[in-house]
């Protein structure tokens, strides 16, 4: 592709119309744009052409032969026909190929009615075989959440690309064999991400959901438009949604399907669905408390797990009571984002998924990347597989599972993440564009200090200068670690201060589910105070989704509403399933505050803050015929005043002895991923075998510590992958405390024994 | 030239079937009438057609054999619909006729699927393996109709009295000394599977990283995609594997799981750690086979090490190569370990083999009048290179600029070295560097490529074509100037060489500090024992037969530069990767032998794989070639950094989609 990509278009003919499509395009995008259909079955939007199936084949004038139009490049002036009945013949023969021996099941597919295989078959008109080839027995293969029939697979390798392109797990590959191909799972030891991809972008029965498999056709469910809340990514899903059972008309969420043509989901998205608060009735008693608690309340606490309409009655409901606001998972992404706005001269950080995944030079920071942010690790993988993208990953512990994607790893000391910013400044800001007063504070840092103090050697900051050279697209990725720092507002003029100066854009994680929107719409304390009324929070009375509180909430796939994602984008969700109890419309209704149903201020969002005065009902959903995003809209990110320069670090606290990290594992963002059927785990301490010796326990042992209030007794297992002093610890089987929690990741705790793991 | 009975090859029709044997008419190809020595072959089927050599030929096994190829080679492959069904059934079609249970229906069945494979197979074997099919159903359709109509197996169904020898190719494969599995290896990067891409690349050749930076690339002289528009940028596609297992700190990625020890008292000596002796310790290595590598300088690697610069082959990259090599266990290296002719007759006699690959070190003369090397000023190539590689790479000697700086340089030759002399100049800080060839700029260009020279312009080189040294001019044993003719081409009109003819009065003269002779250089044969009488080519290096790489002397071999001439990396990687294989098998059973693989290798290279005046059918054409980003002149003419930053990754991704993976079956039946 040429340099001058950007501006270069050509124009050509398709079916006798005149397509301008942009150079590097394909001549089936160019279709696409014009709405011209040409038909595939191993295209996939989201992945470079894989060009497996040759159903897309055209013909073009002047060229001799058949042109495989998902790969081959739309150039000026051709003149390409998408249907004639050469085309039609050779098509169908394909189609003749792929049936061959396909086993005759559609009665039991799960993928009946939705099957790539069955549309063209019927397209094409294919109704007999001719001819044979020898059978071949091959057994359905159980992968944990899915389960792969090669028999049913027709190799179209979608799978294998989104693990390898979108997913970056390479869990997948192709065990070449001609006829025999079939797809392998080259980790069976170690689970994979357990995402799904593979199972989402099948275009037949091959691969299928274990759990969902032979439980309903996909044409009896009903499919309910969501936003994933359990990150912060907020992803397009679809609840596909169905009664219970013959006995029971109750409806049940069945399984979780996306756009996946252009969008992806992470496993927690996928498969952790049924959180919904069941069997919630009104009970009017408990309502009434629940009203006087709110009036009397001093605070009220809630968590990131909430709509941004939600928050923001949340805001009105507490300026009503005079009650304060407290978001723990929030409160330091709040500080972080105004102390990046008084630095930055605008609202929001520069950078989005998509420039990411085609930035070439990436620096992650200060997050477990593979646990915290799945969509942001996506992004990383297509940026390494398509870019070749550099990326430099800064944490105190190493991660295994991305070597494939990390190209330099920046290890440094736990709790030196100021130091570490400073450096990264030292080295990033670019000191031309910078202005006096910021080289000064560059020259004044004292880089012997910083690298001694946080661990990071120069020759290692060199080497990232050098693998700087000559790249083209930077991002900055910064994550949950530093928002509960002690100097998280420095922290954020540092990184503000890289951004402004340099080619990086800056991403930074919203820690939990709608964590932006709260920062935006909420004006959060930083503690609880007096009487507490908790809303999906520890309180003295607790309003809970969960099920287990005082009174009864929806949980978010049971209501409507909008959430604020990474991406700084508001997108809808709709209710999936009933829910039978009061909501916090209810409560605020009672409290004398004029509303009838929590969408009604989605328009009243707050302009200032970037939102837009756009009614629910009117937000869009889903994705162009280019995969171009409709869902919701994207947040204004407008420019702010202000040059707020960092100030020199602070002296860097080292961590002696054994450190516990807190950290739910990939699929686990918390008690609502916890709770649903499928991804239920048991929490345990994870370490390497020198964490186990310091803390002098054994691999299998049961041990007792206390970090950030709660006590935790649990099983403490040995990673051999892992090094260093740092263990891992889950909070999502803690329930609503776990929403409690503002500390600072890294907590030193003394481990005690506790007896084994059976006892 | 070959005696056929019967030919479709490339497009020509012989049958000589009811000729008799003076009239036969003979076919334009080499096409392989004898297998191995004496042995002959009955037929060869292939991507272009079939010939077939003897009367008695059961074309019906022929075709089913051929089709049993191809789907053993889908096996390694099947990536299509087309190519994956189609191969099984026309299998399974084919081997129904010859088992004799066939039908007429069945044979229309073979040409329909036959007809989709050559349409939309997603490379040329699923596009070619049905074209001499077909002609043998044409051909030979009374034993085709005889199999039907007499429900009866064909002569040989079932039988093993004939060897049917098959081996898988594509032009750019055939091209390459090495043979490396090129399709495969711009497969990976299409596919994002790095690992894999390079995992193709080391099959034959483990120098990844530098063959992915400074080979000349004959691939992409045979490439098909050249017949549509441009040729794939084949060479700068080898990096990208090579370059992620660095990035990403993985351990070395083998072809194969690296064999065991076998301690079982062979051993191999290698003399020189170049390209070739690091080749064939890797894939002696590889096998388990114990291998000393006999080094004279203080450091690994050969020319590529101490000759090609810094700024073409950055050092940090290509001691990933050699660390690739030493990293194997059974492999151990010596360096500053001079052979001479007394030790190289002790290693003969305690090795079981001993591989010559010293590479050729020797400076040439250029033949003028009072050329003296010890005259101060007169500078050989190969030494001037050492000391600016040696200090810069290594931090070993001096730099030269110490010599270099602000002085004037007058490199003769034309070739790669010549062009390392001048940019090396150029960067030690010579005020003046002048290249002088006695050719013109296309001839320059043809033989080093487009961007060397370009790049040696633009960073200041001047380029005195049609011109040579006559005399040398010294004052008190010190260099002062060079007396110089000029040449005019005189087009030979029987279509040779054209003559280089000196124009009469047009001499001049050159001041100079440093005249640096490149135009070519010899083996240093003062290390072979006298007595040995080796034999030697017209060129003074090793003779060999070009086939197994053994010398005159049995047990030892000779590969790369030693045996060729200065030649390039990737020549010597080819030579070394068969002397090795030969060596394995010859420490055991003291025979020189050949696999099949190799046979069909020479056959093939014989026979000529790329044709250059095919028409490409079914690719899109005017889909231009991806250019990699290089350093501006500012950026790179002082310094010693890469100039070449490869493609990045959009752009290798296009370019892997151009390629059209010419993958071919051929199989010789004898």
């Amino acid at each position: 592709m040429s340099k001058a990509e950007n501006v270069k278009t050509v124009t050509l003919t398709i079916d006798g119309k005149e397509v301008t499509t942009r150079w590097g395009n394909t001549i089936l995008q160019a279709a696409r744009e014009a709405g011209i259909y040409i038909p595939t079955m191993c295209y996939l939007s989201k992945v470079e052409p894989i060009a497996s199936c040759r159903m897309c084949v055209v013909e073009v004038e002047g060229v001799d032969g058949m042109i495989l139009s998902c790969q081959e490049k739309a150039v000026d002036g051709a003149v390409v026909r998408t249907g004639s009945e050469a085309l039609f013949r050779e098509r169908q023969k394909i189609m003749e190929l792929y049936d061959v021996n396909h086993p005759l099941e559609c009665g039991v597919c799960d993928k009946s009615g939705e099957c790539d295989l069955q549309n063209k078959t019927l397209e094409f008109a294919v109704d007999t075989q001719e001819f044979t080839a020898r059978d071949q027995c091959r057994p359905v293969q159980n992968w944990g959440f899915i389960s792969y029939d090669p028999a049913l697979c027709i190799m179209c390798e979608r799978c294998v690309r989104v693990c390898t392109e979108i997913v970056g797990d390479e869990s997948l590959q192709i065990s070449p064999g001609g006829y025999k191909s079939t797809i392998v799972n080259v980790k069976p030891d170690e689970p994979c991400a357990e995402c799904g991809e593979c199972m989402a972008v099948c275009p037949v029965g091959a691969l299928v959901s274990t759990d969902f498999k032979y439980s309903s056709n996909a044409w009896e469910l009903e499919k309910i438009p969501g936003a994933c809340a359990h990150c912060s990514a907020g992803c397009e899903l679809r609840y596909e949604v169905k009664h219970a059972s013959i006995d029971d008309p109750e409806p049940k969420i069945y399984r979780v399907t996306n756009d996946f043509e252009f969008a992806s989901l992470c496993g927690a998205g996928r498969f952790g669905y049924d959180f919904e608060n069941r069997g919630a009735r009104k009970d009017p008693e408990a309502f009434a408390r629940a009203v006087e608690a709110l009036r009397k309340a001093e605070t009220i606490r809630f968590s990131s797990v909430i709509s941004n309409e939600e928050a923001l009655l949340l805001a009105r409901i507490a300026r009503h009571t005079g009650a304060r606001l407290v978001c723990d998972d929030a409160r330091g992404y709040q500080k972080f984002l105004r102390a990046y706005r008084e630095a930055s001269g605008k609202s929001l950080y520069g950078g989005n998924l998509g420039k990411l995944q085609r930035s070439d030079m990436i620096v992650v920071f200060a997050t477990r990347l593979y646990d915290d942010a799945p969509m942001v690790k996506y992004a990383i993988a297509t940026a390494s597989k398509r870019q070749k993208a550099q990326v430099v990953y800064c944490h105190p512990m190493e991660d295994p599972r991305i070597q494939n994607l990390v190209t330099r790893l920046i290890r440094y000391e736990a709790g030196a993440e100021e130091g570490v910013a400073a450096l990264l400044a030292d080295l990033l800001v670019d000191r031309r564009r910078a202005p006096e007063e910021l080289r000064r504070f560059l020259e004044d840092l004292d880089i012997g200090y910083l690298s001694a103090e946080s661990n990071v050697s120069e020759e290692e900051i060199e080497a990232v200068r050098r693998v700087m050279w000559k790249r083209k697209r930077f991002t900055l990725v910064v994550g949950a670690d530093v928002y509960n720092h002690p100097r998280v507002e420095n922290i954020a003029r540092i990184l503000a201060a890289i951004e402004r100066y340099s080619d990086f854009d800056l991403i930074a994680i919203p820690p939990a589910s709608n964590s932006l929107g709260v920062s935006l719409i909420c004006d959060l304390a930083d503690e609880a105070q007096g009487y507490t009324v908790g809303y999906n929070a520890p309180g003295d009375f607790v309003l809970s989704a969960l099920g287990d509180g005082d009174l009864d909430m929806p949980a978010m796939n049971q209501q409507e509403g909008t959430l604020t994602t990474i991406a700084k984008r508001v997108v809808p969700t709709y209710p999936a399933l009933p829910y039978g109890g009061y909501e916090l419309a209810d409560l605020a209704r009672a409290l004398g505050i004029g509303i009838e149903h929590v969408i009604d201020l989605t328009p009243e969002l707050p302009a200032e803050e970037g939102f837009s005065p756009v009614a629910f009902d009117d937000l869009p959903l889903g994705y162009d015929n280019l995969g171009t995003e409709l869902r919701g809209y994207l947040l204004e990110n407008a420019p702010r005043e202000g040059e707020a320069l960092p100030e020199e670090p602070a002296e860097i606290d080292s961590y002696d002895g054994t450190v516990v990290y807190r950290c739910d594992p990939g699929n686990l963002f918390g008690p609502f991923t916890a709770r649903t059927h499928q991804l239920a785990a048991e929490a345990k301490l994870v370490g390497s075998a020198q964490f186990a010796a310091a803390a002098k326990i054994a691999d299998g042992e049961r041990v007792r510590f206390e970090v950030d209030g709660i006590a935790f007794e649990r099983v403490f297992t040995i990673d051999t992958s892992m090094k260093g002093t740092i263990a891992i610890n889950p909070v999502f089987d803690t329930g609503l405390r776990s929403f409690a929690i503002s500390s600072y990741r890294f907590s030193p705790a003394r481990i005690h024994h506790a007896g084994d793991a059976d006892e | 030239m070959a005696k056929v009975l019967v030919s479709t090859w490339r497009g020509e029709r012989i049958d000589n079937r009811s000729k008799s044997p003076e009239e036969w008419e003979e076919s334009a190809f080499k096409l392989p009438e004898t297998y191995h020595g004496e042995q002959g072959s009955r037929a060869f089927i292939g991507w272009d057609g079939v010939a077939i050599f003897r009367e008695d030929t059961d074309a019906v096994r022929l075709a089913t054999e051929y089709a049993a190829t191809y789907q053993k080679y889908s096996e390694a492959c099947g990536r299509c619909a087309p190519g994956r069904w189609g191969g099984r059934i026309l299998y399974d079609l084919l081997d129904k006729i010859a088992r004799g249970e066939g039908s007429f229906e069945d044979v229309e069945h073979l040409r329909e699927v036959s007809q989709t494979m050559m349409l939309t197979s997603k490379c040329e074997i699923g596009r070619t393996v049905p074209r001499p099919i077909l002609d043998l159903m044409e051909l030979y359709k009374d034993q085709f109709d005889a199999c039907i109509l007499e429900q009866k197996p064909s002569p040989h169904y079932g039988r093993d009295d004939i060897d049917y020898i098959a081996k898988v190719t594509a032009p750019c494969m055939d091209a390459c000394p090495a043979h490396v599995d090129i399709p495969a290896y711009i497969e990976g990067v299409r596919d994002m599977v790095f690992t894999e891409s390079l995992e193709a690349t080391r099959k034959t050749m483990p120098l990844a990283h530098t063959c992915g930076r400074v080979c000349p690339h004959p691939c992409e002289d045979a490439c098909r995609r050249a017949n549509l528009d441009e040729p794939v940028s084949i060479m700068e596609l080898k990096r990208l594997g090579a370059d992620y297992e660095t990035d990403h700190g993985l351990g070395f990625l083998h072809p194969q799981e690296p064999k065991p020890p076998r301690n079982d008292g062979k051993k191999v000596a290698i003399v020189g750690a170049g390209p070739a002796g690091l080749t064939a310790a890797y894939y002696l290595g590889l096998e388990g086979i114990k291998v000393d590598i006999f080094e004279e300088l203080p450091v690994l690697g050969g020319e590529v090490a101490v000759g090609v610069p810094e700024y073409r082959m950055p050092i940090e990259k290509y001691n990933k190569d050699i660390e690739l090599v030493t990293s194997l266990e059974t492999v151990d290296v010596y360096t500053n370990h001079r052979v001479d002719a007394e030790r190289l007759k002790e290693l003969d006699a305690e090795y079981d083999a001993v591989l010559l690959a010293f590479g050729a070190r020797l400076s040439k003369k250029i033949r003028a009048e009072n050329e003296r090397p010890d005259m101060e000023g007169y500078w050989g190539a190969i030494a001037m290179l050492d000391q600016v590689n040696l200090w810069n790479k290594y931090r070993i000697g001096e730099p030269a600029s110490k010599k270099l700086k602000d002085t004037t340089v007058v490199c003769v030759g034309g070739g790669f070295t010549s062009m390392d002399v001048v940019r090396c100049a150029v960067r030690e800080g010579a005020k003046k560097v002048i290249m002088l060839y006695r050719r013109d700029e296309k001839t320059i260009i043809r033989n080093t490529t487009y961007e060397e020279y370009h790049e040696a312009v633009e960073e200041g080189v001047e380029f005195i074509f049609h011109a040579a040294v006559e005399r040398i001019v010294d004052e008190n044993n010190k260099l002062k100037k060079l007396i110089c003719n000029r040449f005019e081409l005189i087009p030979d009109l029987d279509g040779g060489r054209p003559k280089l003819e000196k124009i009469e009065g047009a001499d001049f003269e050159i001041e100079c500090d440093w005249l640096i002779p490149a135009v070519s250089q010899s083996a240093d044969l003062s290390i072979l024992p006298k007595e040995w009488n080796l034999k030697l080519t017209s060129w003074n290096t090793l003779l060999t037969n070009g086939r197994d790489y053994m010398t005159s002397r049995p047990g030892i071999f000779a590969a790369g530069d030693c045996e060729y001439g200065p030649m390039t990396i990737v020549n010597a990687v080819g030579q070394a990767k068969r002397a090795a294989s030969v060596i394995s098998r010859y420490i055991y059973d003291g025979k020189v032998s050949l696999t099949d693989e190799e046979i069909m290798e020479d056959h093939l290279k014989n026979l000529g794989v790329y044709d250059k005046n095919e028409k490409v059918t079914g690719w899109m054409p005017g889909i231009p070639r991806n250019v990699s980003e290089k350093l501006s002149v500012e950026e790179r003419k002082d310094n010693n950094r890469e100039v070449n930053l490869g493609l990045s990754g959009e752009e290798a991704i296009a370019e892997a989609e151009r390629c059209m993976r010419c993958y071919y079956i051929s199989m010789v039946a004898v």
